[in-house]
């Protein structure tokens, strides 16, 4: 989740109202197909605690540029799969919320710019593992292209939303939230790699969390300690 | 990266205020917290005078004060919600049409300047965005974690209810297994200082949490399937419905928001 959240009163109150239809549908969407396809309780499970380290890691600083924080969106894509992976980005905007970051009115806009990038993400890994490329190629590819297609959805939702009060043209509206785009790419890259290496590292110890091999041929834990 | 971020809220730190002090906001119901929270996200939308604007930023800085709450901390808390509000306000600051403050400065590009109406805007953005967030971060470290739960039990549809319940309880836990990594790779001459000579270790360390967390909730599923787990998480608390002069407050408000809305705003004649 590289994307910056917007403010609180960014938007005018159709665009509040618009994005957040389209976040309700797009979560009742997916809430209908995992209802239907019946969920299982280590699909729950995973989700609850995955979206619980998701935003325990957005709790550290990464020392570039001054710093940022991400919450390895296109990595929970990857590893949840595209309906948990939906289902984690709103509960973790939620929570991020909760703490005073994101903005409560535009959590609908904020889930579908998150939930491009784990969908994205999880698509495309697939694709280019499919394509026999290497884990570490794949997973840096799938999850930077996840990550700039959520950026590049935030600042088209910006630019057709207009910024309350501001009397700007869409013209050069689009002028000033192509450099806040052009930042979260860069943040981007930065995530991609990052994810790269953590899914290389979890092929290694668990190859079956990346579907390399079958879930159920593994048993033991790995009994991560510190 | 020695420690959690100071300008991210810690989840611990907010539990535990609104656990052990006790406020006039602690007393508060729930239910009229979220209302309020409704309420003041359609102002802050509407609402379109400056005065407006930082009048009713001024009122839940006041409730913050009554509430007990670090000022301090709230100061540091603000670091990411500016720079989100700098993001996109920044730069309309210096595009935003109108009388230029001061000079303008000549480049390459054509002039330079920052405007009135872009100085106006910047602030009004700033004040409906804290506005929330300090209201936000109010309710969160006034309502204890029990009735969290319960208010997110009966909001979210489900699955959704559940994973966000699981989600608040281990929390906690991937705090400390994360505090717990990073000081175990400190102890053995890790340096955080430079993110590019270490992305590695950084890598490892997010593994690490994630196959954590992965492993913890293979073990969760095995104690949730051996207690006849059905796809229903018990809630043992209970939130009442709020009291007639918090139920007044709320629905004024809204009148107050909605009027405005209808008849300032969208010039709708009676």
């Amino acid at each position: 989740m590289a994307h910056i959240h917007l403010g609180e009163g960014t938007f005018p109150l159709w665009a509040l109202l618009f994005w957040t239809l389209l976040g309700v549908g797009l979560i009742s969407a997916v809430v209908y197909r995992v209802r239907k396809g019946g969920i299982e309780t280590h699909q729950i499970a995973l989700a609850g605690i995955g979206a619980a380290a998701s935003f325990a890691i957005f709790q550290l600083n990464i020392p570039v540029w001054g710093g940022i924080h991400m919450n390895l969106t296109g990595l929970v894509g990857i590893l949840a799969g595209p309906l948990l992976g939906v289902l984690i980005t709103l509960v973790v905007n939620i929570f991020s919320t909760a703490v005073g970051h994101g903005a409560v009115g535009l959590l609908g806009a904020n889930t579908l710019v998150n939930a491009t990038e784990a969908i994205v993400a999880y698509y495309a890994f697939k694709t280019l593992i499919g394509m026999d490329w290497d884990i570490f190629s794949a997973s840096t590819s799938a999850a930077t292209l996840g990550l700039s297609a959520g950026a590049f959805l935030m600042g088209a939702i910006i630019v057709i939303s207009g910024v309350n009060g501001s009397a700007l043209p869409r013209g050069e509206l689009t002028i000033a939230v192509a450099g806040l785009v052009g930042l979260n790419l860069g943040v981007a890259v930065i995530e991609g790699i990052l994810t790269g290496f953590i899914v290389q590292f979890l092929a290694s110890v668990r190859p079956d969390l990346i579907g390399i091999v079958d879930r159920d041929t593994r048993e033991e834990t790995t009994g991560v300690t510190a | 990266m020695t420690t959690l971020s100071n300008h991210v809220p810690d989840p611990r730190l907010i539990t535990a205020i609104a656990k052990r002090r006790d406020g006039l906001l602690h007393r508060v119901n729930p239910w009229t917290k979220v209302g309020i929270g409704g309420a003041l996200v359609i102002a802050v939308t509407v609402f379109d005078r400056f005065a407006l604007l930082a009048g009713l930023y001024g009122a839940v800085l006041v409730v913050y004060g009554l509430g007990k709450l670090p000022f301090q901390r709230l100061a540091g808390w603000y670091t990411l919600p500016m720079l989100f509000i700098i993001s996109v306000a920044g730069p309309l600051a210096f595009l935003e049409p109108g009388t230029p403050i001061g000079g303008a400065l000549s480049t390459s590009l054509g002039e330079l300047s920052v405007t009135w109406a872009g100085l106006v805007l910047f602030l009004e953005l700033s004040f409906r965005s804290l506005t929330v967030v300090t209201f936000t971060l109010t309710a969160s470290m006034t309502t204890e974690y029990s009735d969290i739960v319960y208010v997110l039990g009966r909001l979210l549809p489900r699955p959704l209810d559940q994973i966000a319940l699981l989600t608040y309880r281990f929390t906690f836990v991937m705090l400390e297994t994360l505090e717990n990594l990073v000081k175990a790779a400190q102890s053995r001459g890790a340096n955080f200082s430079e993110f590019w000579s270490n992305k590695r270790l950084y890598a490892k360390i997010f593994g690490m949490m994630m196959l954590s967390a992965i492993e913890q909730s293979e073990r969760l599923v095995k104690s949730m399937e051996a207690r006849g787990y059905n796809g229903d998480i018990t809630l043992y608390g209970d939130v009442s419905t709020p009291p007639v002069h918090e139920l007044v407050i709320v629905l004024g408000f809204y009148a107050v928001v909605v009027g405005y809305a209808t008849f300032v705003v969208y010039g709708v004649g009676l």
